[in-house]
């Protein structure tokens, strides 16, 4: 498992002092930093940036046991042609290979790991792995001398990040082993937010925070259900949720240890500290990746908890709309070792700081990539700094020719 | 349980969740948002009056509500309606 968040970053205090937002309940956010997609970057590039280093490690027999490559997202730029087609082709997989992309909001990612546990498990093809690719950019655009900078946008616009979590999922698990059947699931009808047109966001914040504080509950209630004994209290060592924001978790987390544990508000605040916020830090830096975001979320769990003795994971995933699922896995030192391996924390660090001005002329800038682009050449000299930053190879957008996308690796 | 004791439940919520509102008068006609409660504040209120009443239903519903009194009267027929 690997988490890439981009080359660029901007700190959300600056923004938000710069946008002039209050700041008294910005703090409720609980948010430090988020990653922008540059011009050049786009949910392609991330999720191979994400990839790589998994394929790489990978013996070129093991790597032929990729049998499925599932893109999550909510960010694709083609109806039809899925994700995975680029993936599977830069990453130079087996062609006998499974390719398709998962559309539900934030809880893509979930859907797709869910998926690809359910291939293994079937037992069909004994050895497979399934390389599951979560992937999404938030992009905003102004249009020059517009207004576009309006209030509507004020706290949507600090928690919007981008990145992607890229996971290989086999019969072996080596960092996160998730519990067989060990799940609730929660959907219905409603409308929360959505992307109703090509780079367009919209919805009701309020009534989605009620719909994901609902979900969580309902979802962990039906996972008590299924499975014998287990408690929100005393089951899970750790909860990785869907971070929209750290605010929203806080909520949510409140809310279902009032409800559901009995517990009163000063060990709530306690648990809050010891169980939720490992798993939080790097959403904190990259802002809400949506369809990655629990997975980063059980990443930042696993980095910066005590495995010492192996400890059950409670993750909660919810995708406006909506769906949303409570299930649960078990990390150990053996998979701590490994994740930390992948210096995600070194990878943030890395990433180049805008300036308000600079992230201004890329809210400027990304017209020239509006969905359905046929043909542009992107500006390698754009923020050049940011193409070197991670002192190795990454892979960026070199063009659009008739909508195919055609990249390059830049070190 | 009343219209009126359901008013006097979120008022006392709304005074312990929103900071300096401890001394305001409420009206019925009140609006949370406009007195400086965001999303997560609201949500705070709703479900601390919703577990005072004993009233389990989705916080969701509660979305239609644009001001105290319209809160206040959408939870008691949720709650006529359940014991119905």
């Amino acid at each position: 498992m690997n988490v890439f968040a981009g080359t660029a970053s901007v700190d959300v205090e600056k923004l938000a002092l710069h946008r002039g937002l209050d700041m008294t309940r910005f703090s409720n956010l609980l948010m430090k930093e988020k990653t922008v997609a540059l011009p050049y970057e786009d949910p392609i590039t991330f999720g191979v940036n994400a990839a790589k280093p998994l394929i790489d490690a990978l013996s070129a027999e093991e790597k032929d046991r990729i049998e499925v490559v599932i893109s999550c997202t909510e960010s694709a730029f083609d109806f039809g042609k899925s994700m995975s087609t680029y993936f599977h082709s830069l990453l130079d997989l087996n062609r006998n290979c499974r390719l398709f992309e998962l559309k539900n909001a934030c809880y893509s990612g979930i859907a797709g790991l869910q998926t690809a546990i359910n291939f293994i498990l079937s037992g069909v093809s004994p050895g497979a792995k399934v390389l599951l690719i979560a992937t999404d950019i938030s992009r905003f655009m102004v249009e020059e001398g517009g207004e576009g900078l309006t209030e509507d946008w004020s706290f949507f616009e600090p928690s919007s990040g981008a990145g992607a979590v890229a996971a290989l999922i086999s019969e072996i698990p080596h960092i996160f082993q998730v519990d067989v059947g060990a799940s609730g699931y929660y959907g219905y009808e409603v409308m929360d937010t959505c992307r109703p047109a090509p780079d367009k966001e919209a919805g009701d914040a309020d009534l989605s925070l009620l719909s994901y504080l609902d979900c969580c509950e309902k979802a962990f209630l039906e996972y008590q259900k299924r499975v014998e004994g287990a408690d929100l209290s005393a089951t899970f060592g750790y909860l990785a949720m869907h971070t929209p924001f750290g605010g929203m978790v806080k909520g949510a987390h409140r809310n279902i240890m009032r409800k559901i544990a009995k517990a009163r508000p000063k060990e709530i605040e306690a648990d809050f500290d010891r169980r939720v916020q490992p798993s939080l830090n790097y959403c904190q830096r990259v802002g809400n990746i949506m369809g990655a975001s629990t997975l980063m979320a059980i990443a930042s769990a696993i980095d910066h908890g005590d495995f010492a003795t192996s400890q059950r994971i409670g993750c909660f995933s919810y995708g406006s709309g909506c769906c949303s699922e409570f299930f649960s896995g078990v990390a150990g030192q053996e998979g701590q070792s490994r994740l930390r391996a992948q210096n995600i924390k070194e990878h943030l660090d890395r990433r180049y700081e805008l300036t308000m001005e600079e992230y201004d002329e890329l809210l400027v800038t990304n017209n020239e990539i509006k969905f359905g682009t046929r043909n542009v050449v992107l500006n390698a000299e754009f923020i050049g700094q940011a193409r070197t930053t991670h002192g190795k190879p990454t892979l960026f957008l070199r063009e659009i020719k008739e909508f195919h996308r055609q990249y390059d690796w830049v070190s | 349980m009343s219209k009126e004791e359901i008013f006097a439940l979120i008022t006392q919520y709304a005074g312990e969740v929103i900071p300096g509102l401890e001394q305001h008068e409420f009206q019925w006609t009140d609006s949370l948002r406009a007195l400086g409660a965001n999303s997560i504040d609201r949500s705070e209120i709703v479900m601390m009056t919703l577990e005072a009443m004993k009233l389990d239903i989705p916080l969701a519903e509660t979305i239609r509500a644009e001001n105290i009194g319209d809160l206040a009267a959408l939870l008691y027929s949720k709650r006529v309606a359940l014991q119905a």
